[in-house]
């Protein structure tokens, strides 16, 4: 199968999912009790603007999704602007369109997650490889058994633990907020650990098998310097297999930034999403929903392509693979 | 006779002949108990447990009690082992009704999803044709479907309550479980003695219950016991987002916020629920690595 007929499938498919994940996710709030306008009367004053707007333009915007419009109508009204990168003011920050709120928060989510995911593999190559040469040594053991540690706890539970540390007790770092560089090393290094672990393990257990290679043998027997050997023969080709777990890990540190935003104050895409729904942002969690899914699916896809084209004995495979998640 | 009698009468007397006649269950049974660092896991979630279920026993005070003459009392004064937070409240007594939050929503959300998953898993691996192609088609679109904006989307809809939790947690993680369900189907549903029943003339259903879900059983253990820490993480996650059970009731999420937004003034607001919560999640995924390995033993050590 040609690449070009693959990446069409692939493209058609992840199309229709997106389709299919914003009719479940409109009609799912459809059904929510309770509205943006309702919440306001209960805590007026709570959030930016008191009471006095948000009856007129809660009209507004009823007139202009048009609350006599059927559902189904009203969703298509939501497509149409979606798909014209238009997803129209949102309710709680109401002098601003959804879409210029993404366009500014998502910089600031890609680059914790980009920092964080550059921060693992430096943490975990080293590490994995490390533990990999003293397979079954108590270093090994001992690196693995903290490496567990890393993934089984979530990043926001790191964060708290992180801000104890270095805010409460060393006062080195700010507890949270978004004011200058220093306000990124707390998510970073939160975000970064659980990738680390994963693809630590994923180095070793990988480092291992290639240990085992042939031409790994047949490089030291022909008397290559042992860091040369392990460098440029083992390593350089256990780092393949690392492309698949990218996509999973990918998906896990965009969920990741959601919860370390909420903890720490910090104004990325995954606040306003929380936001969104705690205060019934209809379209602003639409639209911040929608585009997680894109981001997410858009990954995949790129991860599958990089895998094809990194190792070819897929290509003959053929059909479409799976999507991580 | 229950399976740990099993075992111990067989631990007495002759292995081999006792093997064969003991079950896959008992089998990992045994394994599990020879792995130290799960078997001890396994105690203190017990623990975790029977604290959660004795909550109004246990804990000195009521999770809404105020103690306005001791706020933000630090650990260790009198009266509060764990201290107070910004209203009095006996944080001891948060963290226990904040357990049994937690657990109810897992154990909860871990039991729908598997229900869910076996019930579609089962029929569309055992029905195979159309049926199949029409549950598979509707488990990828929840699958393209990132499991937590689904269950912000769900609590969004449901509301704040554990019965809300449960569901959006529940069907948020059912996904991957069904797919793992129809994948063991489809290979046990060829071997031999699959084949021999149905030969027999034994019923579709009878087949799928008796024949291939016992067979099928391990995987699916395993997966259930890392969801269960995953759940309780999505629960504090939800709380923390500020979607968590409606307040007064504590949750770890909603404690772990609060005491982030107090670093400075009391910092034991934040360190108790914070270690608790690492603890209880980090015992549960040992005891899942336990049950892996018990059920797969030629696979990796850790």
């Amino acid at each position: 199968m040609g690449l070009a007929v693959y990446i069409g499938k692939r493209l058609v498919r992840l199309v229709l999912s997106l389709i299919a994940v914003s009719i479940l996710t409109f009609t799912l709030l459809q059904l929510a009790p309770g509205n943006f306008a309702d919440l306001q009367r209960v805590n007026s004053g709570a959030t930016n603007f008191g009471g006095v707007g948000t009856e007129s333009m809660v009209g507004e915007l009823e007139t202009r999704y048009g609350a006599d419009v059927p559902v189904w109508k009203q969703y298509l009204i939501f497509m149409k602007g979606a798909v014209v990168w238009d997803f129209g003011p949102s309710y709680k920050y109401a002098s601003r369109n959804v879409q210029d709120i993404i366009a500014e928060a998502f910089p600031v989510s890609a680059t914790l997650a980009l920092l964080a995911v550059l921060l693992a593999l430096l943490i975990a190559v080293p590490v994995g490889v490390f533990a990999a040469l003293r397979q079954n040594s108590k270093t090994d053991h001992g690196t693995m058994f903290v490496v567990t540690l890393g993934h089984a706890l979530p990043s926001y539970l790191s964060a708290a633990f992180m801000i104890l540390l270095f805010s409460a007790t060393l006062k080195l770092l700010p507890s949270g907020g978004w004011n200058g560089p220093k306000d990124l090393i707390l998510p970073v290094l939160a975000l970064s650990l659980g990738p680390a672990a994963v693809l630590a393990r994923y180095v070793r257990s990988s480092m291992l098998e290639t240990l085992r290679e042939e031409y790994v043998t047949a490089a030291i027997a022909k008397g290559g310097p042992r860091r040369t050997v392990i460098v440029r023969h083992a390593l350089r080709n256990s780092l393949i297999p690392l492309v698949t777990v990218a996509g999973p890990l990918l998906a896990a540190l965009m969920t990741g930034t959601v919860f370390v935003e909420a903890l720490l104050r910090i104004p990325g895409l995954g606040l306003y999403f929380a936001n969104a729904a705690a205060s019934r942002d209809m379209p602003l969690l639409m639209g911040t929903a929608l585009f997680f899914a894109l981001i997410l699916m858009v990954t995949n896809l790129a991860v599958d392509l990089i895998y094809r084209f990194l190792d070819p004995r897929i290509r003959t495979v053929g059909g479409v693979s799976d999507d991580g998640h | 006779m229950t399976a740990t009698e099993g075992i111990s009468a067989a631990a007495g007397e002759s292995e081999q002949a006792e093997r064969a006649a003991r079950g896959p269950l008992a089998r990992a049974w045994s394994r599990f108990r020879k792995h130290r660092l799960a078997f001890g896991s396994l105690i203190f979630c017990s623990l975790l447990i029977i604290t959660a279920i004795a909550a109004p026993l246990i804990a000195p005070y009521g999770y809404e009690e105020t103690d306005i003459q001791h706020k933000l009392a630090g650990p260790g004064s009198e009266g509060h082992l764990l201290g107070t937070d910004l209203l009095g409240r006996d944080i001891l007594s948060r963290l226990i009704y904040g357990l049994q939050t937690a657990l109810t929503v897992a154990f909860g959300a871990e039991l729908t999803a598997l229900v869910l998953a076996l019930a579609i898993g089962l029929l569309a691996g055992y029905l195979g044709g159309r049926v199949e192609s029409l549950l598979m088609a509707f488990t990828d679109v929840m699958y393209a479907f990132p499991s937590y904006l689904f269950a912000v989307v769900m609590v969004t809809v449901l509301g704040r309550s554990i019965f809300a939790l449960v569901v959006a947690i529940g069907i948020a993680s059912w996904v991957t479980q069904a797919r793992l369900v129809r994948a063991q189907v489809m290979t046990i549903k060829e071997r031999e003695y699959v084949e021999a029943a149905r030969s027999m003339g034994a019923k579709g259903s009878t087949i799928a219950i008796r024949y291939i879900l016992p067979n099928a059983i391990g995987p699916i253990l395993v997966t259930t016991s890392f969801a269960i820490p995953a759940a309780i993480a999505a629960e504090a996650g939800l709380a923390l987002l500020g979607l968590g059970v409606q307040p007064p009731t504590p949750s770890w999420g909603a404690m772990i916020s609060e005491g982030s937004r107090y670093l400075l003034a009391a910092p034991h607001m934040l360190v108790a629920p914070a270690v608790l919560f690492a603890l209880t999640l980090l015992a549960f995924t040992w005891i899942g690595d336990g049950v892996r390995d018990a059920f797969d033993p030629s696979g990796e050590q850790r």
